[in-house]
């Protein structure tokens, strides 16, 4: 495919009427940048620390794909403010009509373009009885085609959101109805699988819960929160500008500057002494790990993506890559202002060192005032989920199985500047198995889809990315092993999703998981190499990919078929 | 009809499947394996100081400790790693043992781990970003020991020891060091 068809199809499909193209570079003085208001559009490059020096050679570069802002022509009067996420409770057979719409929103003091599903960021919070069945009638109304993807949802194939595959995109004005079924008790979400790293950056995403089928699935709390966990990345004008034909910041995924719990940048959480809470935690980040704390207040781990663990675990953190979900319990045994925090060491590659960073999630006020019921008893307690260990069961001898298919992850680059590439080899003297922050926000928005090419090898095959076409039977168990390539040009951790279908992790660098979870999503660190065991439960052809959105839109995905005999 | 799709889903997501490749870092020769990270193995060297220590060398493997999250890291970001250790071609003391300790590389932290085995093997845990692995030979393993008295025997070097300050040098040699704290 040519560059200028490429392009064709991304002026097709991002475009906006009437949005003129900047070709300016005005961001490194921050001055005469056009009204915030105003149509046109023009390269800011991003927020950065004061103390980091520019790198020579690449002070006047900017990005070789053209900068993007949802409805820069339109006034930010005529949309409608953003309203705080609702919860939808649907009973079996229920219909939700859901749009998606642009909305302003104001973050850190700014009134900011966004998209919202039903005018809601987050989207609606959708509360569902396990093995239930829903509709969504969904309309689109932003200016980008767009679909939505139930991730974690084991549903029908045909309603799985991605464009080319299950479905074709959805125009502004077009409509289209998703069946949704729920198997898995827990907690979902969905977004959108058209240029995710603008869609869902800016505000398309929401939750589903699933409430279990199986009695006190959950222990006893007085309280549960949904919390939805995501970073923007924002100047004095607003959004940093996107790429149009493909993402900027392909190298380490965008990293916000603002830190957001329910799109909200100054949330808040009020318990009393005593209070034991469920949170119900989704990273919905383009490419922000999380580690999350609760200022020491004792918390244990109580399920993940698609179901509880075998045992309840106490913990520290818990660190929550893209798209990964997990449910903890947290006991507010005394008083105090404290905070949820994300609590990292991050890198200051210039200075060659380590530094503890800590941002500010929630504020959380634990009142004098006892709980009115005392759930202490019970959250002492470390449940065995017996339902999980029998259903893993099945799956136990299968563990020590040959590995079927060896996957490797690295990079191509090509057409970076020249002073990138000498960087990067140098920084490859050390690479971390994660990247907590992004510590060279220049280097990584230059870097576009046009340059970079993020790989997904089946080094039985050869075949990479969409090349990569397997085909299993329904039932099929099949063991994947993921090598994390750190000798790459830029290696990175990467949270690797699969749709339609449950996986364990089976091991990690040779030491055997004692403890799984069903998961859906999980991070492969650098150098290291994960197993893990898939159940081809669900029929229809599905993704694979990394879930950090730059890579992914980097061309870090394939695709495979799951067949089922049973209906040939 | 699904490779159509298929190829319909790149064109969508923005990626052509025939990108003309300029640099292609992938390593054809990287092996997959269970085994510990190499990549992040500490090479054990000697000093050569020690009778019986001349073609002595080590590696030390390291790997996640078990965490319900795959990755382990502590309530203020660091990495939680257990330490595998082996040293081949050294000779047992003549008198004294051998033992291993961890230390921060400014050396303002140590932490001992313990009495090398008959096998020449030894385990640890560490939660530091940077640190030393250093092998040393005592007059005789006492636990409350705080810091080696001895010898030095081998010591290695954590692979995040490797990131260096760029201040003044590579890319950034238009920057003054002193600027930075660097003399």
């Amino acid at each position: 495919m040519t560059l200028s068809l490429r392009y064709l199809v991304f002026s097709c499909l991002l475009l906006p009427a009437g949005a003129a193209v900047g070709q300016g570079h005005e961001g490194h003085t921050m001055h005469h940048h056009p009204p915030a208001d105003s149509a046109e559009v023009t390269w800011r490059m991003p927020p950065m620390d004061p103390s980091m020096p520019m790198m020579p050679g690449i002070e006047k570069e900017i990005p070789v794909v053209a900068p993007f802002l949802p409805a820069a022509s339109m006034a930010k009067s005529a949309l409608p403010t953003a309203r705080e996420r609702a919860i939808v409770e649907l009973a079996d057979g229920d219909t939700l009509r859901m749009e998606a719409a642009m909305v302003t929103k104001t973050i850190a003091g700014k009134t900011l373009t966004m998209y919202g599903y039903n005018g809601q960021i987050p989207g609606p919070l959708i509360r569902v009885d396990q093995a239930s069945k829903i509709f969504v009638q969904f309309v689109n109304n932003i200016e980008l085609p767009t679909t939505v993807h139930w991730h974690g949802l084991r549903l029908d194939n045909r309603f799985d959101g991605v464009p080319g595959v299950t479905q074709d995109p959805v125009n502004r004005g077009e409509t289209f109805l998703y069946e949704l079924t729920f198997p898995d008790a827990g907690l979902y979400w969905y977004h959108p699988h058209i240029r995710e790293d603008i869609q869902q950056d800016l505000g398309l995403y929401g939750n589903m819960l699933v409430d279990a089928i199986e009695p006190e699935y959950y222990s006893p709390a007085n309280r549960e929160e949904v919390l939805v966990l995501d970073d923007i990345l924002i100047d004095a004008l607003g959004p940093i500008p996107y790429g149009r034909e493909s993402p900027t910041h392909t190298l380490m995924g965008r990293f916000g500057n603002v830190m957001l719990v329910n799109g909200n940048p100054n949330h808040s959480m009020q318990f009393r002494t005593g209070d034991v809470a469920r949170f119900f935690l989704t990273n919905v980040a383009n490419a922000r790990t999380f580690n999350v704390t609760f200022a020491g207040y004792p918390m244990k781990v109580v399920g993940s993506d698609v179901s509880r663990f075998e045992r309840e675990e106490w913990v520290e953190s818990i660190p929550i890559g893209p798209a990964e979900r997990y449910i903890v319990e947290v006991r507010f045994d005394r008083p105090g202002d404290v905070a949820m925090t994300n609590s990292i060491m991050a890198i200051n590659h210039f200075m060659g060192e380590f530094y503890p960073h800590v941002d500010t999630l929630s504020v959380i006020q634990v009142l004098d005032t006892p709980s009115d019921v005392d759930y202490s008893a019970s959250f002492q307690t470390l449940r065995e989920h017996h339902a999980v260990i029998e259903d893993i069961d099945v799956f136990r001898p299968l563990f020590d199985k040959p590995v079927d298919i060896h996957l490797e992850l690295g990079l191509r680059a090509r057409g970076l500047p020249v002073s990138i590439m000498m960087a990067m080899e140098i920084d490859t003297l050390y690479v971390p198995p994660m990247e907590w922050n992004d510590a060279m926000p220049m280097m990584n928005w230059l870097a576009t889809g046009e340059q970079v090419e993020w790989i997904i090898r089946d080094l039985d095959s050869g075949d990479e990315n969409m090349g990569i076409d397997w085909t299993f039977s329904l039932g099929d168990v099949v063991k994947m092993r993921i090598f994390n390539d750190p000798h790459t040009l830029h290696p990175m951790n990467h949270p690797i999703h699969i749709h339609g279908q449950r996986f364990l992790v089976l091991e990690m660098d040779g030491v055997v998981n004692r403890n799984m979870v069903w998961k859906d999503t999980a991070i492969v660190p650098v150098g290291s190499t994960m197993e893990i065991l898939v159940e081809m439960s669900n029929p229809g052809t599905w993704m694979m990919h990394c879930h950090i959105a730059e890579h992914l839109h980097a061309g870090m995905m394939l695709g495979f078929t799951v067949t089922d005999d049973s209906t040939n | 009809m699904k490779k159509f799709a298929l190829i319909g889903m790149v064109l969508l997501c923005g990626w052509s499947p025939d990108p003309a490749i300029e640099t292609d870092e992938m390593d054809e020769a990287s092996c997959v394996s269970t085994d510990p990270p190499v990549y992040y193995a500490i090479d054990l060297v000697s000093t050569r100081k020690l009778p019986g220590t001349r073609l002595a060398s080590g590696t030390v493997d390291m790997t996640f400790q078990a965490s319900p999250f795959g990755i382990a890291v502590g309530s203020g970001g660091h990495y939680r790693y257990n330490l595998n250790g082996r040293i081949e071609k050294m000779k047992p003391p003549r008198e004294g043992v051998y033992v291993v300790w961890l230390s921060t590389p400014d050396l303002d932290q140590v932490h001992l781990v313990g009495p090398l085995g008959a096998t020449m093997t030894f385990e640890g845990a560490v939660d530091w970003q940077k640190f030393l692995v250093i092998v040393t030979l005592e007059k005789s393993f006492d636990p409350a020991q705080t810091r080696w008295q001895g010898p030095v025997a081998l010591r290695g070097l954590s692979r995040s020891g490797m990131m260096h300050t760029m201040a003044g040098h590579g890319p950034f040699q238009s920057e003054p060091c002193a600027f930075f704290g660097y003399k």
